[in-house]
């Protein structure tokens, strides 16, 4: 057996952090090799590395046998790696074909691009890895699954011989997902090798040849399907550090803040997103949501929101049926909302504190009286906010992004709570932020929670679903699969819950 | 079968030959136009040969607009570089002849698109900032060049020395044919005679060198490597850089040769077109471009056709009003066939728009036997809005063009 990619003591420091140490990894060429584990586990960094993108502070590489120091991705690509990145990196206004040639055209007559052989290269391609896709498509009409065998052949074009999969499938469906596993088999029957970056456990397990499990930054073990299961591979994820479930101090009242009653959604093709869904928060309970990321927590967020309508059932938020009230009533309601992505949806970054105060509330007292917004107030209850959760800022009339993350999100948080609303959805509220941010928020929730508000808690971090939640669902493939009571449930229970396995 | 078949229909109609049949269309009813109200300038040689005329400086600030906004830098400073293509044309075309004039027209406009290139670019100025700045520049210096060389010379602080002309070239035998043809007031027939002579009649030589820069432009653009890498920079220069492709170097170029399309277009109005730099000669002609480039979705085919429609209105304008009054005509026919089409897909909102524009115009045509000339001057920024308002939904511009963009970072 030949080996295509040994890494060995790779080390990467970032100011502050160790994202990458002691990795040692050995892949066999024609392998499906999985790294699997947790966000931030260091698997991305250490693709960086691999691709040239990051330069390793310690550590030895070596490609088919022979040592290798990788500079760029041009290096990368000269030594036969091929990165298919999460984020496609395609132009939609152009074609299959001329997506695939860019920067590495054959030419004829000096200036123009041979097409036909550009083409005749590709449709050799096509035929040896049975992709399918056809050259002349405009990349504007095509689903995911085609733009992402449109990224392979990419990488193909280019005579790469290792291919590194950076979470394939968090953006398919199930069926592309299939497809997808077909055309990597046939990929490694004709001597390739694919690196297959997940979290998905259930994906591993099905597609790898061998797997790697990395957590903190290190490699923690290397192991062969045949001889693990998914249990032993979220203990290794996870490690042996068990959250201390926490004793609900007071409970939950009668009062229910969502109802949500067998709804079902299809996007805009039609396919079916979310399936009749059952799910009810109460006054003075956090709810937390489990499940891997893209298994449909946005859109039942939105859902909720009254952003989406169901296509069939009820979803009845705050006592409104969505169906017939508008976001603006549903919020002015009393739902607050903390989004996920709070750079993007939650502040406007090139506005002042005061100014993203009033964001959501620009047609309620006291940021505005119906016609102007009165500043006066919008600035004392920014300063109210700085003050009540600690948001490190010289002052309200500083912008937005000249704070760091921790100290944005925690004035979002402040902007949703304020006015006590009945029902806060939270969506990955400590993501990226700081240990101390981190425990103010979670005090800040707690206290909703005591104070009578209904929270919706969307998280990725386990820990964080243990510590403040008095039930959790079990979000899987759109559909809530389980409800777990978190003080009699372990993690591993959990992480396997959250791929579609019932707990005995 | 059936259903195949259907398709087949669809795609010819919604396919080149739409167009044809557009422009078929368009043409029998100009024609009808000038029989049923006598005015034969419409399409007459004069007529096709002034459009000719106005189209060319329209298409090169275009085909300017079209490679910077391909490469993913918006040019509104196509106007700053249009006057400094009539400055240098005038000036370097009185010292040297007009053919060196228009050449040095490029270089004045080039040197403006590298500095656009350098703002943009390299320093990371907003692309609208940059462009209103060059505008604003190219306005001043033309005007204080003007103070220090035309002076005493012959010219003034707003008006160039005269310019030696450039010959023009006349097909014989088929030329004097078409125009008797074209005299003769034969539906259709005489209308496209008509035209057909005045693109062969008279037509100066700079106009058929200038207009090489269309088909070299699409053939750029389709074919050849830069052309491919320049297309990804204003579709996604992110994934462009990743692929080994030097955003900022084929920005560089492409920006100098926008600049030095668009110093063409005005060298091509001071030297041919007035045969002297006049101060404010461009007329917004470089803003006219930018309008072809929208109409004209991006593409070459289409800047050619917006740059025509802004071209002949501009011409009509110039030669005889009357002529715009009976072509309000064309534009009723047009307003209710829209409506109309718009009824059958039960639009009801398309459908009144198209029936109260149709109706409003032809009441005035009714009323009044002439269009006031200001209003004649307005009409070309009338069509360009009326244009862009009912195609914008369908236009599909580089989807990077006008964002910033850093080499290394992550696009937003």
């Amino acid at each position: 057996m030949s080996v295509a990619i040994e890494l060995k003591g790779i080390e990467k420091n970032y100011p502050g952090v160790v994202a990458n140490h002691d990795v040692d990894i050995t892949i066999a060429k024609g392998n499906i090799h999985a790294i699997i584990g947790e966000n931030g586990a260091g698997k991305s960094t250490l693709m960086k590395i691999l691709y040239g993108m990051v330069k390793p502070d310690a550590g030895t590489i070596a490609i088919f046998e022979s040592p290798a120091t990788i500079k760029s991705p041009q290096d990368a690509i000269g030594l036969g790696i091929g990165m298919v990145h999460q984020h496609f990196m395609l132009a939609d206004n152009a074609t299959v074909l001329e997506n695939i040639v860019l920067g590495s055209e054959p030419m004829k007559a000096k200036v123009v691009v041979d097409y036909a052989k550009a083409r005749e290269h590709l449709q050799s391609i096509i035929k040896t890895y049975g992709l399918d896709i056809s050259p002349d498509d405009l990349v504007a009409d095509l689903g995911v699954g085609v733009r992402q065998r449109v990224e392979i052949a990419k990488v193909l074009f280019r005579g790469a011989k290792i291919l590194i999969l950076d979470e394939p499938t968090a953006v398919l469906v199930p069926q592309e997902v299939d497809d997808l596993f077909k055309n990597l088999k046939g990929l490694t029957q004709n001597g390739l090798t694919i690196i297959f970056i997940s979290h998905k456990l259930d994906e591993v397990m099905a597609i790898a040849d061998s797997i790697t499990v990395m957590r903190h930054g290190t490699t923690v073990a290397n192991l062969v399907p045949a001889k693990t299961n998914k249990k032993e591979l979220a203990e290794y994820m996870i490690g042996g550090e068990l959250p201390s479930p926490r004793p609900a101090t007071t409970k939950p009242r009668e009062e229910k803040v969502l109802v949500v009653t067998n709804a079902s959604a299809n996007d805009r093709t039609g396919r079916e997103i979310l399936h009749s869904i059952n799910l009810e928060i109460h006054a003075g309970e956090i709810l937390g949501l489990a499940g891997v990321e893209g298994n449909g927590q946005s859109e039942l967020i939105e859902l909720i929101m009254g952003l989406v309508k169901p296509d069939s059932g009820s979803v009845v938020t705050v006592g409104l049926n969505t169906q017939d009230s508008t976001l603006r009533e549903i919020r002015d309601h009393g739902v607050g909302y903390i989004p996920q992505d709070r750079q993007r949806d939650g502040l406007m970054m090139a506005a002042t504190l005061w100014e993203n105060r009033i964001l959501g509330h620009q047609q309620t007292k006291p940021m505005s009286n119906g016609v102007w917004i009165d500043k006066g107030a919008a600035k004392a209850d920014s300063e109210r906010i700085i003050e009540e959760f600690d948001v490190r800022t010289p002052s309200n009339t500083v912008l937005a992004n000249a704070l760091s993350g921790g100290n944005q999100q925690k004035f979002i948080v402040g902007r949703e709570m304020s006015g006590d609303p009945k029902m806060l959805i939270a969506a990955q509220p400590t993501r990226g932020v700081d240990v101390g941010a981190q425990a103010i928020i979670w005090d800040h929730l707690i206290e909703a929670r005591l104070k009578g508000t209904g929270v919706l808690l969307v998280s990725a971090d386990l820990d964080e679903l243990f510590q403040l939640s008095d039930r959790i669902a079990v979000i899987f493939r759109g559909t809530i699969v389980d409800y777990l009571d978190p003080r009699k449930t372990t993690p591993e229970q959990l992480g396997l819950a959250m791929t579609g396995e019932k707990i005995a | 079968m059936k259903n195949s078949l259907a398709n087949r229909l669809w795609k010819i109609i919604t396919s080149p030959s739409r167009m044809m049949l557009t422009v078929g269309a368009v043409i029998i009813m100009i024609s009808l136009v000038r029989q049923y109200t006598g005015i034969s300038d419409i399409t007459s040689p004069g007529a096709a040969g002034a459009t000719i005329r106005f189209t060319i400086p329209i298409l090169m600030a275009g085909l300017g607009g079209l490679w910077a906004e391909r490469s993913g830098v918006i040019n509104i400073g196509l106007e700053g570089m249009m006057i400094l293509g009539t400055w240098f044309g005038a000036w370097f075309g009185f010292l040297y002849g007009p053919w060196v004039g228009i050449f040095a027209g490029a270089i004045g406009g080039a040197l403006a698109g590298i500095l656009h290139a350098i703002l943009t670019v390299r320093i990371g100025i907003d692309q609208a900032v940059s462009g209103l700045a060059i505008n604003l520049l190219g306005m001043g210096t033309a005007r204080f060049l003007s103070g220090v060389f035309f002076l005493g010379k012959g010219g003034d602080i707003n008006i160039s020395p005269q310019v030696n002309s450039i010959g023009t070239f006349t097909v014989p035998g088929l030329s004097p044919f078409l125009t008797e043809i074209g005299s003769k007031h034969i539906l259709v027939i005489s209308d496209v005679a008509g035209v057909c002579a005045g693109f062969i009649t008279k037509i100066n030589w700079a106009s058929l060198v200038l207009i090489l820069a269309l088909p070299l432009t699409a053939w750029i653009l389709w074919k050849t490597r830069f052309g491919l890498r320049m297309r990804f920079c204003g579709e996604n220069p992110v994934a462009a850089e990743s692929l080994g492709v030097n955003v900022y170097r084929t920005r560089y170029i492409a920006l100098a040769v926008s600049g030095a399309l668009a110093g063409l277009g005005g060298a091509y109005i001071s030297v041919i077109s007035t045969g002297n730099y006049l101060e404010g000669q461009t007329a917004g002609r470089g803003y006219i471009g930018l309008a072809a480039v929208i109409f004209g979705n991006w593409t070459p085919a289409g800047v050619l056709a917006g740059s025509v429609l802004f071209g002949l209105t501009d011409a009509l304008r110039v030669r005889q009003s009357t002529s715009v009054h009976a072509l309000l005509l064309v534009v009723i026919t047009l307003a209710l066939a829209y409506g109309v089409s718009k009824l059958r897909k039960k639009d009801w909102k398309g459908f009144i728009i198209g029936v109260v524009i149709g109706g409003v115009v032809l009441a005035y045509y009714l009323i009044n036997k002439v269009v006031p000339d200001e209003f004649v001057t307005f009409f070309p920024n009338l069509t360009t809005i009326l244009v862009l308002a009912f195609l914008s939904q369908r236009l599909r511009p580089p989807a990077m063009a006008g964002a910033p963009y850093r080499k290394g970072e992550e696009s937003s």
